[in-house]
């Protein structure tokens, strides 16, 4: 049997390798990117259907953290977090960043299974991104974790008071015929912003700003707005190139199972987990 | 707090009850009574409520309830896989501390059992080359071909298998999948398929606000002839701004509903 990409993936982002994964990922069936595209068609005003995926694999991974944020050490790359942010910030351990702990310390949730969530669903694992579109949502089809999200573009707005979820709650307008803005509330402060393990409160606000720049390709950026952690709002993406592929390309099939993860850190965990 | 949490726990201990637990999570359940209009050709796209509730006991058309005429025709190879999935249900059932249902602990529940255990609100949209479906239980999405392509010959395993639709009419749309992953189980009562299991589904759009599924199971490697999995199950055409519930397996949340309830259950 041939080995199983869902098994992998979760286990090799344990082991904090999931670098190693887009590789993997295009021999499930996602089609190579075409070397030397550069002019493309118009795009369509108010559309981003098609099947989109990171110009640049790794920086759609993003292993470090947020990729315009990541957590290397440089002083520009410190975030300002509140006391109760740090607080928070103390708790996530982990095994990514220049706080890093052993693989045997860490707690990220996401490695026990745990739902990602949103904004991490786009910080971390970015891969081939399916976006549907009907008069009242955009929904966006993710490859890792193989979870929906919907976007409400009815004009409704965000809930005053939103009961916590996984992925959040997002309402989403077009400022203009290419720039498609979104808003995100009522996310679940269990998971992680990113890789770095950066935490959110119940708070937490995330804008997205999806700019499709022509027919083949589209720039998203996200800001983190979250008074009660961080003292200001921090750019975590900032024009992140993504590339239209063909509307036959396969999303691999990317899910957590926590029985595939005992199973590969019974075989590889035990040496190994020392040695950091 | 309504949280997901709901979701997989009372999935473990196998309650039916839980669906106004669900819609208090956002799902509207308002049913049209006005009589409803012809249907659009070869159009599925909405979000559709199925008027069953959670298939607790198995498949809605062939439970595990002990029944001679439930029965299934299981291979020597079949009985043995059966033997093996240890479910809380049915007449075979085990103590909850004995079952080994792999969806109990955060495993992905994979097709068909998508479709026989816990459907809930589904929406579907479509494109030029594909139907998709959002399923509410555990958040994920299942891509039907619709380009012509064929079922693969060799498939790898993958928990949601590999499916290709056609309009064999302009509201019969028929569903075949392949590659789906032994390791899962066809329903909640652990009936068992192999790696040659083939699906069908049957969409049948009766009128704009009315829909029925149909699933056929064949596995000729575990069960020794086809066996209909759900027939003609009714589903009701939701308002387009319904919320569909987050339901998503959480291995901490369980450990924290099994750590403060388990204890009760383990003496039944």
């Amino acid at each position: 049997m041939f080995p199983r990409l869902t098994f992998l993936g979760a286990a090799l982002a344990a082991a904090p390798f999931a670098f190693l994964l887009p590789m993997l990922a295009n021999a499930q069936g996602t089609a190579p990117a075409k070397p030397g595209e550069s002019k493309s068609a118009p795009a369509l005003p108010r559309d981003l259907t098609g099947i989109w995926e990171p110009v640049r694999s790794i920086e759609g991974i993003q292993p470090s953290g947020a990729l315009n944020m990541p957590a290397d050490g440089k002083p520009e790359h410190d975030l300002h977090f509140t006391p109760y942010g740090l607080e928070m910030a103390k708790r996530n351990k982990s095994s990514n960043g220049p706080n890093a702990v052993a693989s045997t310390e860490e707690n990220d949730p996401a490695h026990v299974c745990e739902p990602q969530g949103f904004p991490r669903e786009e910080l971390f694992e970015v891969r081939a991104t399916q976006i549907l579109q009907n008069p009242l949502q955009v929904v966006m089809l993710y490859t890792y974790g193989r979870v929906w999200r919907v976007i409400w573009t009815d004009g409704r707005e965000l809930p005053k008071d939103p009961d916590p979820h996984w992925y959040g709650y997002s309402v989403g307008k077009w400022k203009d015929d290419y720039n498609f803005v979104v808003q995100t509330n009522g996310t679940d402060e269990r998971t992680w912003l990113d890789n770095a393990g950066r935490p959110h409160s119940e708070d937490l606000r995330v804008e997205e700003v999806f700019h499709r720049v022509d027919h083949d390709h589209m720039e998203l950026s996200m800001t983190i707005i979250d008074p009660k952690v961080y003292e200001k709002p921090w750019v975590a993406l900032n024009k992140l190139q993504f590339r239209l592929k063909p509307a036959t390309t396969e999303l691999p099939e990317m899910m957590c199972s926590p029985s595939e993860l005992a199973e590969y850190n019974r075989k590889h965990a035990g040496p190994g987990a020392k040695k950091k | 707090m309504l949280r997901s949490f709901i979701s997989p726990t009372l999935a473990l201990i196998g309650v039916l009850g839980f669906a106004p637990l669900a819609d208090a999570q956002g799902t509207s359940q308002v049913v049209p009574s006005k009589p409803s209009t012809p249907a659009p050709l070869r159009d599925l796209s909405g979000i559709w409520l199925p008027k069953i509730g959670a298939q607790g006991s198995g498949a809605a058309a062939m439970p595990a309830d002990g029944k001679p005429e439930h029965e299934l025709p299981y291979t020597p190879y079949g009985l043995e896989m059966a033997k093996r999935n240890k479910s809380s249900n049915g007449p075979q059932q085990v103590a909850a501390v004995d079952e080994n249902d792999p969806a109990h602990a955060c495993d992905p529940q994979g097709f068909p059992r998508e479709d026989l255990f816990e459907m809930r609100a589904t929406q579907f949209m479509q494109t030029p080359l594909q139907t998709i479906l959002l399923y509410t239980y555990g958040k994920v999405y299942r891509v039907v071909w619709t380009d012509g392509r064929e079922l693969p010959r060799d498939p790898d395993p993958h928990w949601y298998g590999y499916s290709v639709g056609k309009w064999t009419d302009d509201y019969t749309f028929v569903v075949d999948t392949n590659g789906t992953d032994p390791r899962t189980w066809v329903d909640n009562a652990g009936r068992p398929h192999s790696e040659d299991l083939r699906v069908q589904e049957v969409f049948h759009r009766l009128d704009h606000d009315n829909m029925e599924l149909t699933v056929t199971i064949d596995d000729p490697k575990v069960y020794t002839k086809p066996w209909t999995a759900l027939k003609n199950v009714r589903f009701t055409l939701m308002p387009p701004n319904t919320e569909l519930p987050e339901m998503l397996c959480s291995p901490s949340e369980l450990a924290r509903y099994n750590k403060t309830y388990a204890p009760a259950s383990k003496k039944k």
